[in-house]
């Protein structure tokens, strides 16, 4: 089987997992039923009720509100005919087996012959579940592990049965990689799978030290978040997001299925856990937990008194000195060494999951870059445990392991195994990671679908794919390609730092489109996320400190030069976007010939929050785009288009998804929407030799746009003189709100005037420097500089 | 005032009023005008209807559905004689009361014996509330004193609130009552006779290519929360102010709705040998500030008496529009008056203000209350956005 064609889904259990992911196919334009148990009166209720709640939660599981539409809502006792249309059924119920068992025995009449059907199930025996299915359809029955919230957690655990047809598995694989922007790992159908058993072991072995070492809650978050390169909402916090019943819920599985298990005596609940619980304070669902909020204030269980006191755990600065070091054989080394109970706390943690991932490798995972990409895109970790230890030098930290079980101060006796001290000096290696059961090196996998994905995420210690060939680089941008894919297509990559847009990013993407014009058929812009965060603001304050205006006025005109030779280059512009495409990077984005975007696209243009309007021509894209709309509509009147796109660029709305980026104008209906990042160079390279291949001819400058002119700007004016009135905006804002209205209105002409875009340019560069000029507005930018946060002055 | 005879309200009537995308969604404002049209001539049987003078139709945003002169489009739709003619006429909030004025006139001056005022208003067809097509004069932004042209009506009821004095805690209390009352008086029927109820019929996609048509007889107004509290109510946030005290709770509520009266001179009346409902009295309209509009009838009230030769204090029942909590007391406060005597059944916060029919619908609530009441002198007033307000004054017979 090469291509899995999925045209419907079917979700039994519209619990947070069910719904969510239903969401996740309705974005990825697959319509999908979603089922739950018949209720009386509206027998679809509980489905029903599901569905409205993906609207309210946050992070928004429905990349747009109208996705919704997409899912079908239905119950077993009524629907069950339904699922003949679908190819896949995902069965995401309660963790009970014989629930599970009944429900497979109930649907499994109505399932298709060709269909798929998975469990979503986080710890059962997906072997165990098989048997609930008739035999003929074993070989098409698997485990599909998502992870919480399904959107944006990359990670799902693909478990393949005895029976599973490896064919359909990996027809699977690909579609979950391409189509829903999954990144998968093959699990072994052992308790909890890969991610959790290693995580949930992680938040274990935390606590064990927690308590042995009688460190607050909250001073263990501080030191088990970002600062050790894992999630904000590190170990506590994670756990009350989670829900402490589904915690203890997944503790107790371990206990109940891994009696072998070395470390099994820690596999119980803490009895404060248990006490939370019981009062029902089950964490976030419940407004309360480890962490309470209580108005402003946050507080923290405290064991010694039973009682809450305000959170305010921090990291001693001399450990936080020792994790501040950048190599991190020394990290590791001065961890050890050091006699801070934070310190120990550290090693103590890392040790443990190190010692159980060793031990455990063989039996849960098919290789160690399994179990860090699993680690990594389950539980957001930056890096995974045995990257972590490989990069700490692998002998020492082995040795150091060795030391810690023969002297007792590990969480138990069992020894390494004998690959660890085999001389290796990693697991990870250019040729493979290490596999304990196989005793080899495996290579990545080598399906298809993976092709795709030109620069994938790497292990630390894994070979660096194809870097391609530099074509001509300054400081802020190179101009390469890929032979090996389209030696004519070039691709710009930006080196600034969150590829801010500053005078040698725009000096290099000049000369790179007249390159492009001399040599190659067409021009990808593309790196890794964000694609650029807006125009480089440090060289702005520079400049307006020394009062360089007129400097400050020829680079906004080379900015927009830069967006216009985007947009008229004689050559096809592509532009490869993934996260944020904010300002300067959001003009970049609509000046392009055409867009590539993953879905996890945040674009906007957000210059109000320094004071500023749009001035590489977002102004000028948006007159444009109102004006062709309202060509088309009766009437013919501009105002209401530039209506929305000036509350757009007066709140600096940034869109939530590439969906919405389309919704709010910045892309267009035509451009390519990708599920996964990875996938995006390809596209784009084969999206730009396309569009050059079918005789591409760049679009005219428009000599005549309608405009709004002064009504328009009046009209805008009155929003704003009512928001101003009633408190919400200050005078400032006021006064940038009007400018960004002035240039989206064409300036201060007659209405319907009809204007060039050099002029629409011109207005747009002037009212930006009038700005810039000005005390308030270079507070603003000093102020996003020095806090990150926008100055409502 | 000079007039040569005096006219009468013979009939009055009107469709429940809707709240907004509620259950008139479907109903075109043209629909509803025609609807009140046929059920207030139905009221005088034996009427010759082409001696209908004109038919006068406030709107106050006379556009799109509501648009190509309403009037004319409703006395057609009705099934009037088409040589019966219309005029739509808008002065914003006041204009039903205005077509009542305007009608009324037009017989007081002897240049009709039969007239009728009508309003109508669909605010969920106006895309904005603003009408279809909003555009502002620059020169307004030229010049401070032209500033209050450009607030929203909810920004003029807080500025109204911080000039008079009227808190938050005050507004909800009276949001309250306005629902309570309105409730009771639903429930004691008190509407039943001014309301001719509408069927409402709706075209969906149904089974097999076909269009499914449903029914629904309305005829109980949809906006009154009989269960709102001043806890419940307190919980929203205010709306056009950071720091304001105006809320969707304590505002009048956007609506549909249509209503119209038959006026006669005396000599209709006596050959038609009806009943005169009420004499019309006296109509005033005076202008406020833009920013402070709600404020409005304080200037109209006055007037009114005085051309009606009666006393505040003569007022049995008055129907003061409840644009914003927030104004409608300021207004009572201001001309010191009295509670009991204003909207006995509720008022706009309750009711609903569907904009341009509001003050024909309350004439038609007036109407009723004068048969049913020992109620002699009625009033209706409203404040009207751009700064007005309008007050008409009417006596039992």
């Amino acid at each position: 089987m090469s291509r899995l064609i999925i045209r419907k889904v079917a979700v039994l259990g519209a619990g947070v997992m069910g719904a969510q992911i239903a969401a996740h196919c309705a974005n990825a334009s697959v319509p999908v039923i979603l089922f739950d148990l018949p209720k009386e009166g509206d027998p679809n209720a509980i489905a029903k009720k599901a569905v409205d709640g993906l609207k309210k939660l946050d992070p928004a599981p429905l990349a747009t509100r109208d996705r919704a539409q997409f899912i079908d809502v239905a119950n077993y006792g009524s629907d069950l005919e339904k699922l003949r249309d679908c190819d896949l059924i995902i069965e995401a119920i309660a963790e009970k087996m014989e629930w599970k068992l009944d429900l497979y025995a109930k649907v499994a009449p109505f399932i298709r012959p060709d269909a798929i059907f998975a469990s979503n199930t986080s710890g059962l025996s997906i072997n165990a579940l098989a048997e609930g299915m008739p035999e003929a359809a074993r070989s098409r029955f698997c485990g599909i592990h998502f992870f919480n919230p399904p959107r944006y957690m990359a990670l799902v655990e693909l478990i393949a049965t005895r029976s599973t047809d490896p064919a359909t598995l990996d027809a699977l694989e690909a579609w979950l990689t391409t189509r829903l922007g999954k990144s998968i790992v093959r699990a072994k159908d052992t308790p909890n799978f890969v991610a959790n058993r290693v995580g949930v072991f992680s938040i274990l072995a935390v606590m064990h030290h927690t308590a042995r070492m009688g460190l607050g809650f909250d001073e263990v978050d501080a030191l088990t978040g970002p600062i050790i390169g894992r999630p904000k909402s590190a170990t506590y916090r994670t756990a009350d997001v989670v829900g402490l019943d589904t915690l203890a819920h997944v503790i107790g599985t371990m206990d109940a299925t891994l009696a072998d298990d070395p470390w099994h005596a820690y596999f119980k609940s803490p009895e404060w856990l248990a006490g939370l619980i019981a009062k029902g304070a089950l964490g976030q669902k419940t407004k309360g937990g480890i962490f309470r909020k209580e108005g402003k204030v946050i507080n923290v269980l405290d064991l010694a008194s039973g009682g809450y006191r305000p959170s305010a755990g921090e990291v001693a600065p001399e450990v936080l000195a020792i994790l501040k070091n950048r190599n991190p054989a020394e990290k590791f080394a001065q961890l050890r060494a050091s006699s801070h109970p934070q310190a120990q706390f550290l090693w103590a943690i890392f040790r443990d999951v190190f010692h159980y991932c060793a031990c455990q490798l063989g039996a849960i995972a098919d290789n160690a870059r399994d179990v860090d990409f699993a680690m990594r895109w389950g539980f957001g970790w930056q890096q995974g445990p045995f990257e972590t230890w490989q990069a700490a030098g692998w002998q020492t930290i082995a040795n150091a392991i060795k030391n810690d079980i023969e002297s007792g101060a590990a969480m138990t006796n069992a020894p390494l195994p004998a690959w660890v001290f085999d001389g290796r000096q990693g697991v990870h290696a250019p040729d493979g990671s290490w596999s304990a059961f196989d005793a080899a090196l495996k290579p990545r996998s080598t399906l298809p679908v993976y092709q795709r994905q030109l620069f994938p995420e790497r292990v630390l210690g894994e070979a660096a794919p194809d870097a391609g060939v530099t074509l001509w680089e300054n400081d802020g941008v190179r101009l390469w390609n890929l032979p090996a894919k389209d030696a004519r297509i070039g691709i710009i990559s930006f080196k600034s730092k969150m590829h801010a847009v500053g005078d040698e990013v725009l000096d290099g993407v000049l000369e790179a489109i007249a390159r492009a014009e001399r040599d190659l058929d067409g021009l990808v812009i593309w790196h890794e996320a964000p694609f650029a965060v807006g125009a480089n603001l440090a060289q702005v304050v520079e400049a307006c400190k020394a009062g360089q205006f007129d400097r400050l006025e020829k680079t906004v005109a080379k900015f927009q030069q830069a967006s216009m030779a985007l947009k008229h280059s004689a050559v096809p512009t592509v532009a490869a976007v993934q996260g944020m495409a904010l300002g300067g990077g959001c003009e970049f984005v609509m000046h392009a010939t055409h867009r590539v975007m993953a879905l996890e696209s945040y674009v906007g243009l957000v210059e109000a929050g320094v004071g500023l309007i749009p001035a590489g021509g977002g102004c000028k894209e948006f007159a444009l785009r109102a004006a062709g709309l309202a060509s088309r509509a009766a009437g013919g009147d501009v105002f209401p288009f530039i209506q929305n796109m000036f509350q757009t660029i007066a709140m600096a709305n940034v869109s939530k998804s590439a969906l919405q980026a389309v919704e709010l104008g910045f892309a267009k209906e035509s451009d390519d929407i990708l599920f996964n990042a990875n996938e995006l160079l390809h596209v784009a390279l084969a999206r730009a030799r396309a569009i050059a291949e079918s005789g591409y001819q760049p679009p005219l400058v428009q000599r005549a746009v309608q405009v709004a002119g002064r009504n328009g700007i009046a009209t805008c004016e009155m929003m704003l003189i009512n928001m101003k009135e009633g408190g919400f905006i200050s005078e400032w804002d006021y006064r940038v709100a009007r400018a960004a209205a002035t240039a989206l209105c064409g300036g201060e002409v007659e209405t319907n005037a009809k204007v060039s875009e050099q002029w629409i340019l011109d207005v747009e560069r002037a009212l930006f420097v009038d700005l810039l000029k000005t005390e308030k507005t270079q507070q603003r930018i000093v102020h996003m500089l020095e806090t990150g946060k926008p100055l409502r002055n | 005032m000079k007039q040569i005879q005096e006219a009468y309200i013979v009939a009055a009537t009107r469709t429940p009023v809707a709240k907004r995308n509620g259950m008139f969604r479907n109903v075109r404002p043209d629909d509803m005008l025609a609807h009140v049209l046929s059920a207030v001539v139905a009221k005088v049987p034996g009427l010759d209807a082409t001696e209908i003078g004109d038919v006068v139709v406030g709107c106050a945003m006379p556009e799109a559905e509501q648009g190509m002169n309403v009037a004319r489009i409703g006395v057609l739709l009705a099934g009037l004689p088409n040589t019966v003619p219309g005029i739509t006429i808008n002065r914003f909030c006041s204009s039903g009361l205005q077509a009542v004025a305007d009608a009324a006139a037009r017989i007081r001056l002897g240049e009709a014996d039969v007239m009728i005022a009508a309003g109508t208003e669909s605010m969920t067809v106006m895309p904005q509330i603003m009408g279809n097509k909003i555009s502002l004069n620059p020169a307004i932004f030229a010049k401070d004193e032209n500033l209050g042209i450009a607030f929203g009506m909810g920004l003029t009821a807080e500025k109204v609130a911080q000039q008079w004095g009227i808190d938050r805690a005050a507004q909800d209390a009276f949001a309250v009552q306005s629902n309570q009352r309105a409730a009771a008086a639903i429930a004691a029927g008190a509407f039943r006779d001014e309301i001719t109820p509408y069927t409402v019929r709706t075209h969906v996609p149904g089974e097999g290519g076909t269009v499914r048509v449903t029914e629904r007889i309305c005829d109980t107004d949809e906006g009154p929360r009989g269960d709102a509290t001043v806890e419940s109510l307190g919980k929203l946030k205010p709306v056009f102010a950071a720091r304001g005290s105006v809320t969707a709770g304590n505002s009048s509520q956007m609506s549909d709705g249509a209503g119209a009266v038959l006026l006669m001179s005396e000599a209709a009346v006596k050959r038609y040998g009806v009943k005169p409902i009420a004499r019309f009295c006296s109509y005033s309209v005076a202008g406020v500030p833009p920013e402070i509009m709600g404020i409005g009838p304080v200037e109209a009230i006055p007037r009114a008496l005085k051309a009606a030769g009666i006393q505040q204090s003569d007022l049995d029942w008055i129907e003061l529009n409840e644009a914003f909590a927030a104004q409608a007391l300021a207004v009572m406060k201001q001309l010191d008056m009295d509670q009991s005597r204003i909207n006995p059944q509720g008022g706009a916060i309750a009711l609903g203000h569907p904009l341009g029919a509001t003050g024909v619908i309350r004439a038609a609530t007036l109407m009723s209350a004068f048969q049913r009441t020992s109620a002699r002198y009625g009033m209706i007033s409203m404040c009207i956005g751009t700064g007005m307000g309008a007050a008409g004054i009417f006596e039992k017979v």
